[in-house]
């Protein structure tokens, strides 16, 4: 009970046994321990042999960036790794390029990079302030058997598929979007630039609902869960002793979460940040479902738009036997995978342990 | 307290000021308290979207539900039979459950219990990254090795590969977590009264660990009922339970989707959609009850063991 950090805490409802966060000493080695493995057999036995299903996932990984890059090779041999110099190739005009037509051989990708953090930029940044207020709640203010009740149904969010978020989405708030959302706001909210209506080509908004608002409240429904799980683990870590100092400081419990829990959580906070975003942008089939394809830089806020990963699903299938299109969807997929690779990379290193392992999709 | 004061009472600001009774104060308790109302007004925000879609799918799908079309195994494009996609279904997870399980949970074990710190922290990140990875790369991956390279084209065994890819880490990262919070205590008696690790994983850490293992299998079993993007990208779709390996297959979410895709022109293709949403939706609610049964078992076990 010497360091740990996670000893006791204002919401301690779960506490976590000190030995789960200590280091553990491993299997001692043959020598000391087991005497049947000595010598060379034993080294292969507990060193050697436990390798082989441990690599597994890294080998699937590298794997994964072994054959995009084989399948992408013909762009990247094209275009280089500067892809946003024009060539004179038939390959394609740039990278940067909002053009994308296969037939012609273009292969702009702008639209779909920025079609992506357009959707799951304001998702995030809604499910984190969402995701904040909830923690807040349930580890502060609410009583432990509220939390106990409530928690789990923002936990339940991450178990549903995304395809089915889709259909919902798709069937019961685009219509209401459609219909009754977008001409109060384009009537009320013209004033803001980007809110004025689109009437030339391409018609904006429609009365279909799709489009990037409602892409942008699926992924802000899908990347919920994660936010609220790890900001609430953030701030049930804070030591009971600086919660009890700041109480008896006479703060109230607003500013003890404001000052004392948000800061020293602030890692776990931002881990939550990355892991959402990651989250959010590799989502594929609900923002397919609802972001009314189109491969265009949107004219205004509820224009239709593509994002990488819907793109990458929706055209898999016209792509089969061409294999220039195929090198771009791959090269694409490239993009994909390092911006998600990155940012789980960097969400997890903030947070040392993440505890919350019982909730689906994380 | 030194600043300039109002008095809140509209008495005498020195009594204020004595029995701590400023405006500031109320201020600042006022705002606690109504934070205190208004913050847990946003689980409204995540309450209402789960209940609503829960509600939508049941009323739109119990009514059309029946026995008879949950066990009919006619052609699902032409009438309202879920008896190859459930079956199908099924064959999926169950193998590719399997195929995962072997990989998560020997990798798990020996991530725990073999490996250095250093190379289970770098086996551990690789995990978190699989986790991390969205579905559509996963399903481009198996595409391109499982029906390209491989020649297996469009086929049920590429979709299994595939799907037990995106489900390896879940279990994997359970059964790592598991072993290594088996109590300090019973591992150093353990090794300390001369177990061998292979005795001590199957006799000392596999039932102390086994609920919290289980939790991984279902979860990653939830996970990949509900999976998409894989399965429509490496198996071609089929109104048959696949016979073969290399036989196209269908799937209760491509059920879905394609009741998405036809919405505007049929109706059976929506109604199906949403029969499959509801068992697939039933599914993985019935698989995170469980989960969090056995978890809540899991903790008072463990809890008893630190007594």
């Amino acid at each position: 009970m010497d360091s740990n950090p996670v000893a006791g805490n204002p919401g301690d409802r779960e506490p976590i046994p000190p030995d789960i966060v200590d280091p553990l000493p491993k299997a001692p080695p043959p020598s000391s321990g087991a005497p049947a493995g000595t010598g060379r057999a034993g080294f292969v036995l507990y060193k050697i042999v436990p390798l082989a299903p441990a690599l597994v996932p890294a080998a699937i990984v590298i794997a994964v960036a072994i054959v995009l890059v084989h399948v992408a090779g013909l762009s990247i041999w094209f275009t280089g790794w500067q892809l946003h110099v024009t060539l004179p190739m038939n390959f394609g005009t740039s990278f940067w390029g909002s053009a994308f037509n296969a037939n012609d051989g273009q292969y702009g990708m702008a639209v779909f990079i920025v079609g992506s953090f357009l959707t799951a930029v304001p998702a995030l940044f809604l499910s984190m302030i969402i995701g904040l207020g909830i923690a807040i709640a349930s580890t502060t203010y609410l009583p432990d058997f509220m939390a106990r009740i409530l928690d789990p149904f923002v936990d339940l969010l991450a178990g549903i598929p995304s395809v089915v978020y889709g259909i919902w989405a798709f069937l019961v708030i685009a219509p209401y979007l459609g219909g009754t959302v977008f001409p109060w706001s384009v009537g009320h909210l013209a004033f803001i630039p980007g809110f004025a209506a689109h009437t030339t080509h391409p018609v904006s908004p429609t009365t279909e609902g799709t489009g990037l608002p409602l892409a942008i409240i699926v992924l802000t429904l899908m990347a919920l869960p994660i936010t609220t799980l790890l900001i609430r683990d953030a701030l049930r870590s804070i030591p009971r002793d600086l919660w009890e100092s700041g109480l008896a400081l006479g703060a109230t419990r607003w500013e003890v979460v404001r000052r004392v829990s948000i800061r020293q959580g602030s890692r776990g906070i931002l881990s939550a940040a990355f892991l959402g975003f990651g989250r959010a942008i590799g989502e594929t089939v609900a923002v397919a479902m609802v972001i009314s394809a189109s491969d265009r830089f949107p004219v205004n806020v509820y224009d239709s738009t593509y994002t990488m990963a819907a793109f990458m699903y929706l055209s898999l299938d016209g792509a089969y036997g061409d294999p220039s299109f195929l090198a771009a969807l791959a090269e694409l997929a490239l993009v994909l995978l390092l911006i998600t690779l990155a940012v789980n990379l960097i969400g997890r290193r903030l947070v040392s342990h993440i505890y919350a392992q019982e909730v689906a999709g994380l | 307290m030194a600043t300039a004061l109002v008095s809140a009472t509209g008495a005498d600001p020195a009594d204020d000021l004595r029995r701590g009774d400023t405006l500031a104060l109320r201020w600042r308790t006022g705002f606690d308290k109504s934070m205190g109302y208004l913050l847990p007004l946003l689980f409204l925000v995540a309450l209402i979207p789960i209940i609503d879609l829960v509600w939508y799918i049941s009323s739109q799908a119990i009514p059309t539900l029946s026995w008879q079309v949950l066990t009919s195994y006619g052609n699902y494009q032409s009438q309202d039979a879920l008896g190859v996609p459930i079956v199908t279904t099924f064959l999926f997870v169950t193998l590719a459950t399997t195929i995962a399980v072997c990989i998560g949970l020997f990798g798990g074990i020996a991530t725990a219990e073999f490996l250095s710190d250093q190379t289970a922290a770098w086996v551990r990140t690789s995990a978190n990254l699989l986790a991390g990875m969205p579905s559509v790369i996963v399903g481009y991956f198996g595409y391109f090795l499982f029906c390209l390279y491989f020649g297996w084209g469009l086929s049920f065994v590429a979709g299994v590969f595939t799907l037990s890819f995106f489900m390896c880490p879940y279990v994997f990262r359970t059964a790592d977590l598991a072993f290594t919070s088996v109590p300090r205590h019973i591992r150093e008696a353990a090794y300390g009264s001369g177990t061998k690790p292979v005795q001590y994983i199957l006799k000392v850490g596999t039932p102390i660990a086994f609920p919290q293992i289980l939790t991984g299998v279902f979860l990653a079993m939830a996970i990949g009922v509900g999976e998409t993007a894989p399965i429509i990208l490496t198996v071609s779709p089929s109104v048959l339970v696949p016979t073969g390996l290399l036989s196209p297959a269908t799937y209760l979410t491509y059920l879905i989707y394609t009741g998405w895709e036809n919405a505007a022109t049929s109706h059976l293709a929506l109604v199906i959609a949403y029969q499959a949403a509801f068992i697939i939706i039933v599914t993985v609610l019935a698989l995170n009850v469980v989960v969090r049964v056995v978890a809540a078992w899991y903790r008072k076990r463990l809890a008893g063991l630190y007594q």
